[in-house]
């Protein structure tokens, strides 16, 4: 296993090296130097954005070209045929290289949506889309969230009812991520509403661009809007875009969900690592002159600690990968402590700087961490919030019981 | 010598095995009141039959010179199980010490007793204030007058572990040249040690006074404190793999109880308040490890953030076991405030470990000052 690791790491090196040049070290600064950008949403222009969706699939198709497209996917499909520790492996190296993010195509659709049609769509449908996606031509996005299902995405209220060969959709999703740039929508819906709520749930792949599909941006609480709303009202789908069987949807769903990857090692490298980088925070601490101020001292070492012993979770579960064995646990916990440490980073940071956070002196490196202050609590909400990731670490790894479940229609007919 | 993945396995489950037999909860109950403060025909056993004293001491000393790796997964498991054995003391102190020193004879003189077991040993450095700066330290050693390179030490040192004891006394003591290592042997005239009342009744302290002990002055006159900046480093990286080991523990038995326990007709796991707890122990266990066992393999690497690492990895792991040994006694409930159940044992522990080498308020400047800051 682990020389078939470090064939594969250096046929993944060859292809980078050939294509792209290794990327810039973000924690590497000199005080009131360069951009001093400190944002976890992009929030870009939708002119830049489009520029942005398309450098990603250039480079999702430069990938697929050479063999790294879905390096877990089957060959029939454009595939590899690899394991999920291959594809880890890729992410790893590839997160050492200056690339275009493809976060766009990939965390979504590529990611999960992609391993689900596969898993349940009909032939016809996974010829028809999963070589578009794969290659970097269709985006995927998945329509689960509503507003009255969040955390219990079971309660989908979201109606599909049959009609001749196809199903008529009514409903709102809600955040959802590159539903703007998206060609298909996986989508949960309500098709018996007298079933226990598991059971009266159907997935369809909904083509964006049918009529009474009808995407709105949602501004978020920093003032960008990464995510969207999306609106469906008497939206046609034929039965064969239907993945699983009827009332079968919440198989399909956990399908998505536990394709929901550990990212390893990449986190860890973008520029949000400078938010915790030792070198620019005590940089700040001088240019405002609390190194001194012992109160804050003790907090930046507790800040340190953390995040430091995050960054060794992760490079032993990067080294165990690149000898051929999965992440445990600590990918869980790991990124639990990514959305604990770049809030506490960010209040600490806010703290240092007392007024100048909350209005703009035009001084280097200060108004700018607003933006990541704004965003830090998504990093306790999104990819499942942080009380159900604590559920999930306590009931998988170390097996404690699930709360008694109360089984229930009328939340979902109401 | 380094051990792959499967030998540290090996060598993790053949400790483990040894101390369940050994090292039960009533044996450690039953030494705790007892002096001395283990069992010597267990201590030989682990030289004999596992040879631990030695693991780490190199082969040219009698050692099987294994590095920091290897004894963090010892001490794991010795901290699982709160052996009361003079390992910490001999072997993560007094035993560096030796070697940091660069002190060749000193090494051959004492590492291969302490290697087989036969001598114990330990490090006397801090005085009542419990400081473990050798700058802030008043006992004091000057020339011996017949001039053959011995030494007369005077003063008091506290905190010292297994010190009433330890065969062999490490000593820093002042000179004109600045804090020196001295070798004191315990039977010495003009030394007495008296034990002191410990927190934790696992690892036994003394206090120790000196009136012109003969002691015998171990590598440079003056080399004190640069010696002891790099014992630090090693022994509080050893004392973060106990930690680790110790705060698995708890998480393990809160674990159990919440699976088991009921109220209200359900396992008081199924709670989520309950469920939570659990889960803020399980990520405070998992950086604690893998700080603890990454500073390890930095130091065995002989990396340069090797000091970084310790730092973290002693701040990490201290915070680690005291939450966890605290939320172990909540998740019981009533039943973990008894005398009778062993989760106060492991809250003795786990605070007296983390304010050993002075708490947070030194290991947070440690780490700031090491990165510079």
């Amino acid at each position: 296993m682990e020389q078939d690791m470090q064939d594969f790491a250096a046929e993944v090196r060859r292809f980078l090296d050939a294509h792209v040049t290794k990327a810039p070290d973000h924690t590497a600064f000199t005080w009131g130097e360069g951009d001093d950008t400190m944002a976890y949403f992009s929030s870009l222009p939708p002119e830049e954005e489009r520029e942005h969706v398309q450098r990603a699939r250039e480079w999702q198709r430069i990938r697929h070209e050479n063999g790294f497209g879905w390096i877990t996917g089957p060959p029939e499909y454009g595939g590899r045929g690899l394991t999920p520790v291959h594809d880890l492996l890729y992410d790893a190296i590839e997160s050492e290289y200056d690339v275009a993010d493809t976060g766009t195509l990939s965390v979504i659709g590529l990611g999960m949506i992609g391993p689900t049609i596969l898993a349940h769509a009909q032939p016809r449908i996974k010829d028809r889309w999963l070589p578009a996606m794969y290659r970097g031509d269709a985006i995927a996005c998945q329509l689960f969230s509503e507003p009255g299902a969040g955390s219990d995405l079971a309660s989908v209220a979201t109606k599909a009812v049959r009609d001749g060969e196809d199903w008529v959709l009514n409903g709102q999703k809600v955040w959802t991520s590159v539903a703007q740039h998206s060609q298909i929508g996986l989508a949960l819906t309500r098709t018996n509403p007298d079933a226990p709520k598991h059971r009266g749930i159907t997935a369809f792949l909904v083509p964006m661009d049918a009529p009474g599909v009808e995407v709105r941006p949602l501004r978020q609480m920093t003032g960008g809007a990464d995510f969207n709303e999306v609106f469906l009202t008497d939206v046609r789908v034929p039965d064969d875009h239907r993945l699983g069987e009827v009332d079968g949807g919440w198989t399909v769903a956990l399908t998505t969900l536990m394709n929901e990857r550990a990212t390893v090692g990449s986190e860890g490298a973008g520029p949000v690592a400078a938010a915790l980088s030792p070198d620019r925070l005590s940089a700040l601490m001088r240019a405002t002159w609390t190194w001194d101020d012992r109160a804050l001292r003790a907090r930046l070492a507790e800040l340190l600690v953390d995040a430091m012993a995050t960054e060794h979770l992760n490079t032993r579960a990067l080294r165990r990968l690149r000898g051929g064995v999965a992440p445990g646990p600590e990918m869980s916990v790991s990124k639990l402590m990514y959305g604990q440490n770049l809030t506490r980073a960010a209040h600490f940071v806010s703290d240092v700087l007392g007024p100048r956070v909350i209005a703009d002196t035009g001084k280097w490196g200060t108004y700018a961490w607003s933006e990541l202050l704004l965003a830090t609590p998504a990093l306790l909400i999104l990819g499942g919030t942080e009380e159900i990731m604590k559920n999930i670490l306590a009931e998988r790894v170390l097996g404690l019981p699930k709360e008694p479940a109360v089984a229930t229609t009328k939340e979902v007919r109401s | 010598m380094t051990a792959d993945e499967s030998e540290l396995l090996e060598l993790r489950s053949s400790v483990r095995e040894f101390l369940e037999a050994k090292s039960p909860e009533e044996a450690v109950r039953k030494l705790m009141e007892s002096e001395p403060r283990f069992d010597p025909a267990v201590w030989a056993q682990a030289a004999d039959q596992l040879r631990l004293p030695g693991l780490v001491i190199p082969e040219e000393y009698g050692g099987d010179g294994f590095g920091p790796v290897e004894l963090g997964v010892v001490l794991e498991e010795m901290g699982r199980a709160l052996l009361c054995a003079p390992f910490f003391a001999t072997v993560v102190l007094a035993a560096q010490a030796l070697l940091a020193s660069g002190d060749s004879e000193a090494c051959a003189r004492h590492l291969p007793g302490i290697a087989s077991g036969r001598t114990t040993a330990t490090l006397a450095v801090a005085e009542d204030s419990g400081s473990w700066d050798p700058a802030l330290i008043s006992a004091r050693a000057v020339p011996d007058g017949g001039g053959d390179g011995a030494w007369r030490l005077s003063g008091r040192k506290a905190f010292v572990i297994d010190g009433t004891t330890a065969d062999l006394l490490l000593v820093v003591a002042r000179t004109v040249a600045g804090p020196s290592l001295f070798a004191v042997d315990r039977r010495a005239t003009g030394l007495e040690a008296e034990p002191m009342e410990t927190l934790d009744a696992t690892r036994a302290m003394a206090r120790l006074t000196f009136d012109a002990v003969p002691a015998t002055l171990v590598g440079a006159d003056g080399a004190g404190g640069r010696v002891m900046a790099k014992v630090l480093d090693i022994a509080t990286v050893g004392l973060a793999a106990e930690q680790a080991g110790g705060a698995r523990r708890c998480l393990e038995t809160s674990a159990d109880y919440a699976r088991t326990r009921h109220q209200f007709g359900r396992p008081i796991g199924s709670f989520q308040a309950v469920k939570h707890k659990c889960a803020d122990m399980l990520v405070q266990v998992e950086l604690a490890e893998a700080a603890s066992r990454e500073a390890a393999r930095l130091a065995a690497e002989g990396a340069p953030d090797f000091p970084v690492a310790a730092a973290v990895a002693h701040a990490c792991c201290s915070r680690a076991y005291v939450f966890a040994a605290m939320e172990n006694i909540q998740v019981h409930g009533g039943i973990g405030f008894t005398w009778e159940h062993p989760a106060h044992l492991y809250f003795r522990r786990a605070k007296s470990s983390q304010l050993l080498f002075g708490g947070p308020a030194v290991y947070h400047e440690r780490l700031l000052d090491r990165l510079g800051i």
